[in-house]
């Protein structure tokens, strides 16, 4: 009897072996094997729906389960990280995958396992980073972070642009913020050059409230994006730089005014430089929800808007915060605030992660198109967001679909009777 | 047969139809789509590549690649979700893969006649997501809902876990278009209608071709049945001392009459020694538990409240203990996921060893059910004594007819396979093992497959002895609609239908 899957064919594609995993493949393969095997034996694809990039693009290659499939492929000889390296672009790191994925949701609670998506797409950048094959816009952009010390945000084709450390605290100008201090509030390279009512507005807020910080003495970007991607060793020196400067001048507290800046100090610090970080980090979405809480801050200019809530992948998915920002909201008098849960939410995205917008702008376009066309199902005339990063590529897209775009403390500082200043835009 | 090579010109004129950014030949595009969910003989995954993957976006660019594959002889595989676990979207002699995933469009909600028409490429889930709005949804309820995309529910002829209630995709697809093997775009339904449920004119081609796995043609687009959003939803889990009790209590649930039924559902004694001892998602039961029978009912609040009286009667009428409102309705809703991660098992010393799922499915009358389940677990404890691979995570059953709760169950066998220890030695085993279970079926006048379809190794070969007298009719079909065989060639063993030359 002739078996079904007994195949009789010649494959017409060259297959060529690949060339033997060298050191570098060989560790990662080894260090990935267990992840990718839990996700390869399964295969069931629940995170291929959630996915911001795969909803855009619909290619398997981009999915989570590729991005596991293909650590066992090389692990068999099939494969080589050149073969896969624009595939491992295709992320923003949002974490939706290992939310969605039952190996998570089932077992996790049980065995605190999770399968680890984001870990493997930045592994295998850094191997990409290692080996010299990392792509053409990431390494220019990272060129350029380590020569401004802070990210080109305003664009990287004319060196003249505002950017770079003799500007990083324009954006403060006229609101005599200390330096240094036991608090300081980070900002970020976003922030600090690009949308520069967002750092104003959380420093007025914060004014308002008598909550004391001051602002870092010498601050290079944090290193995050660097980290997401593939440049581990620039991202480690530049978070050097950073812990150093707080030691310097007796930081304690860190206020992290963006989500990406978060996770970075709370995991990948942490992971750098094991006991000797003992920063306390504070999310500025938490510690404005006590402020409103204590009455500190009160917020009584009302605000005739009909919002929805954009929950930032690395607040919601990555963090779990999700309560807080909405609570504020609640907050602000005047509003209609059309909420859409945080479970629904792990399909949405901004495309503005990760690295993605440098090397696929026209991805992330299209993921904020997307998350644009749900606000405006809703009727509402502003998307409020969290993570100044969302925030061009959403407002891109806002501006096609009539849907302002603002950031939770812009509106907090608006409602509590702050005029902001700065732009929102370039 | 087709084993024309997909040559330069051939990609090229690919690109013609599709576009640049619709062809895929490096490695990893081909690798990430040689298989699906189930056990797969690693050792040998360069054989199950495709030449070529094509992304299209329309009917008229599926026709063009149908027709080119066509004139050259070259196989064409369709996938959609690739999730079937009877390996239909694995290609088995290469040829041009049509991933279906980018025409994912919603074309017309019809809130008059109560229709939607779809794209192959939409997900169930995602579907229902923009149909919330308007208070209607797609009834079709798998437990792969949030990944099986529309093509591939129709590609399968699968089943529903609210069947009972709503019907099956073959009766949730109320028409749709489908590319033939000779690139002609054709219209199926009952009749002609696109939005009629019910005719009497013609042949029924729509399920000629449902369930056919993709060997008749590729469906691009599909009008389904809306029906109104449940207001409200009950689920009750029996626990027994004994299989025989929570089998017969089964029967009972089924044959009440209740209209708002939208299934039943029982674990067999080992599928719950299983869950006990290596599911981490188990809420420990006592000891006596050795079964469990359950069931959901789906409708207006009036209808589940009173129907929900009768359920709560029914399943402890023969001694079933009620599991409690703690753990009810929560398995019932993590019914999607909840049982799709088991990630180890064990060999015969207890040891515990890294395992894959694998799930097979039949069709059988109610009264076979127990001499077969039987049978199943025999098999597998033979199976498992010989070779360090297996192991056996226990059976479940589920109604099985469309509104038609009773009369024959799906029933499925879930078992470990140690893949990554697989050689070629250890994969034939298990193939043998799969071919028993399913002859097993065949001798209790079953069907070897309810859902997944049979177009796996183990499962294929059996096809013309089920299918009898008819597989002669199914050959000649297959020759005449497919002259060349290039439709999902290798399949089913249809290439019998071509003895002699295409
Ligand atoms: C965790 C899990 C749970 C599951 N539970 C269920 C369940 O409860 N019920 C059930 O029925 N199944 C279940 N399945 C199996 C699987 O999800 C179904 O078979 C589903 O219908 C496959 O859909 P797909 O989109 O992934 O199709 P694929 O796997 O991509 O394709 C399935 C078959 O259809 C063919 N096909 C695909 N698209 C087309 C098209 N447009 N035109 C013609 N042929 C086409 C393919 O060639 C293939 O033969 C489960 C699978 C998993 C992983
Ligand atoms: S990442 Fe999780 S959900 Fe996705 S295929 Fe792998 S195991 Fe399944």
């Amino acid at each position: 009897m002739t078996t079904a899957d007994h195949t009789e064919r010649k494959n017409t594609v060259d297959l060529a072996m690949p060339k033997p995993l060298d050191e570098v493949e060989q560790a990662f393969v080894d260090k990935w094997h267990e992840n990718a095997y839990g996700c390869f034996s399964s295969g069931h694809k629940f995170c291929r729906e959630v996915c911001p990039v795969t909803q855009v693009t619909r290619n398997e290659n981009h999915t989570p389960t590729a991005f596991h499939a293909n650590v066992v492929a090389m692990e068999k000889g099939h494969l080589n990280i050149e073969d896969v390296a624009d595939d491992y672009v295709h992320c923003t790191q949002c974490g939706a995958c290992e939310l969605r994925c039952p190996n998570t949701l089932m077992v996790g609670d049980f065995y605190r396992a999770r399968t680890e998506t984001v870990k493997v797409v930045r592994a295998a950048r850094a191997m990409l980073v290692d080996k010299g094959l990392d792509r053409e816009k990431w390494k220019q952009w990272n060129r350029l972070t380590d020569e401004l010390k802070n990210e080109p945000v305003l664009g990287v084709d004319d060196g003249s642009q505002p950017n770079g450390q003799a500007y990083v605290r324009n954006w403060a100008e006229g609101l005599d913020i200390p330096i240094g201090g036991e608090t300081i509030m980070f900002v970020d390279c976003e922030a600090a050059f690009y949308r520069t009512s967002l750092p104003r507005a959380i420093a007025q807020i914060l004014q308002k409230a008598g909550y004391e910080f001051g602002l870092m003495n010498e601050q290079w970007c944090c290193g995050g994006p660097a980290a997401e991607m593939g440049y581990v060793e620039q991202s480690m020196r530049f978070a050097r730089h950073n812990i150093d400067d707080w030691r310097a001048s007796g930081v304690k507290r860190i206020i992290a005014i963006e989500p990406h800046d978060y996770v970075h100090f709370t995991e990948d610090y942490p992971a750098y430089f094991g006991d000797e970080f003992d920063f306390e980090v504070i999310q500025i979405v938490d510690l404005v929800a006590e402020l409103i809480r204590q009455g500190r801050l009160k917020l009584t200019v009302p605000i005739d808007r009909v919002v929805t809530y954009h929950d930032p992948c690395r607040l919601n998915k990555r963090k779990g915060i999700h309560e807080a920002p909405r609570e504020i909201l609640r907050a602000i008098p005047g509003l209609t605030f059309k909420d859409v849960d945080r479970v629904t939410q792990w399909a949405y995205c901004s495309g503005g992660g990760g690295g993605l917008p440098i090397e696929k702008p026209e991805i992330t376009a299209e993921i904020s198109r997307r998350r644009l066309e749900k606000a405006a199902e809703l009727e509402v005339d502003t998307l409020v967001s969290a993570c100044v990063w969302s925030e061009r590529p959403l407002s891109a897209a806002g501006e096609e679909a009539g849907i302002e775009v603002k950031d939770l403390m812009e509106m907090v500082a608006e409602s509590a009777g702050i005029e902001i200043g700065g732009r929102t835009r370039a | 047969m087709t084993t024309a090579t997909v040559d330069s010109h051939v990609v090229d004129r690919l690109r013609g139809i599709v576009g640049e950014d619709g062809v895929l030949t490096d490695k990893a595009s081909l690798f990430n789509r040689a298989r699906v969910p189930a056990p797969f003989p690693v050792h040998r995954w360069d054989e199950y590549l495709p030449d070529v993957v094509v992304l299209p976006r329309t009917a008229q660019q599926v026709s063009a690649v149908v027709k080119l594959a066509n004139e050259y002889r070259i196989p064409v595989v369709p996938r959609a979700g690739g999730t079937g676990l009877a390996d239909g979207a694995v290609p088995l002699r290469g040829g041009i893969l049509v991933d279906l995933k980018r025409m994912d469009q919603i074309h017309e909600i019809d809130l008059v006649n109560n229709t939607v028409t779809v794209g192959p490429g939409i997900n169930l889930e995602t579907l229902n997501r923009s149909l919330k709005q308007h208070g209607v949804m797609y009834p079709d309820d798998p437990a792969s809902y949030a990944v099986a995309l529309v093509g591939g529910r129709i590609g399968t002829s699968g089943l529903s876990l609210l069947g009972a209630r709503y019907g099956h995709p073959r009766d949730l697809v109320i028409s749709f278009e489908i590319v033939l093997p000779t690139g002609e775009i054709i219209q199926v339904g009952d009749g002609g209608g696109r939005k009629v449920r019910k005719s009497s004119t013609g042949y029924h081609l729509k399920q000629l071709f449902m369930g056919h796995q993709g060997t008749l043609g590729i469906v691009t687009e599909a009008t389904l049945e809306l029906v109104p959003r449940a207001e409200a939803e009950f689920a009750a889990f029996f626990l027994f001392d004994d299989f025989d009790k929570a089998y017969r209590t089964f029967a009972k649930i089924g044959k009440s009459g209740i209209a708002t039924l939208g299934g039943v559902m029982l674990f067999d004694p080992e599928k719950v020694d299983y869950l006990r001892r290596d599911d981490e998602a188990y809420i420990v039961q006592p000891k006596w538990v050795k079964s469990v029978c359950a069931a959901a009912l789906y409708g207006t609040r009036p209808e589940v409240e009173a129907a929900s009286k009768m359920l709560m009667e029914l399943g402890r009428s023969l001694g079933g203990r009620y599991i409690g409102d703690e753990i009810a309705p929560w398995d019932w809703a993590a019914r999607h996921d909840r049982y799709a991660n088991p990630l180890h098992g064990r060999d015969a010393n207890g040891q515990v060893l890294p395992m894959s799922w694998h799930c097979e499915d039949a069709a059988v009358p109610y009264s076979e059910v127990p001499a077969v389940l039987r049978k199943w677990h025999e098999i597998t404890a033979r199976y498992m004594e010989k070779y360090e691979l297996f192991d056996d995570w226990g059976c479940f059953a589920y109604s099985n007819g469309a509104h038609k709760p009773w009369g024959d169950l799906l029933l499925e066998i879930d078992l470990g396979l140690w893949e990554e220890k697989l050689d070629e030695e250890g994969w034939q085993a298990f193939v043998s093992l799969k071919r028993e279970i399913a002859q097993t079926v065949l001798d209790h006048g079953g069907s070897i497959t309810a859902c997944h379809g049979s177009t796996r190794t183990g499962d294929a070969e059996l096809v013309p002895i089920e299918m009898g007298a008819s597989w002669e009719v199914m050959k000649l079909l297959k020759r005449t609609l497919d002259p060349n065989n290039i439709m999902n060639p290798g399949k089913q063993c249809l290439d019998e239908a071509y003895q002699g030359g295409v």
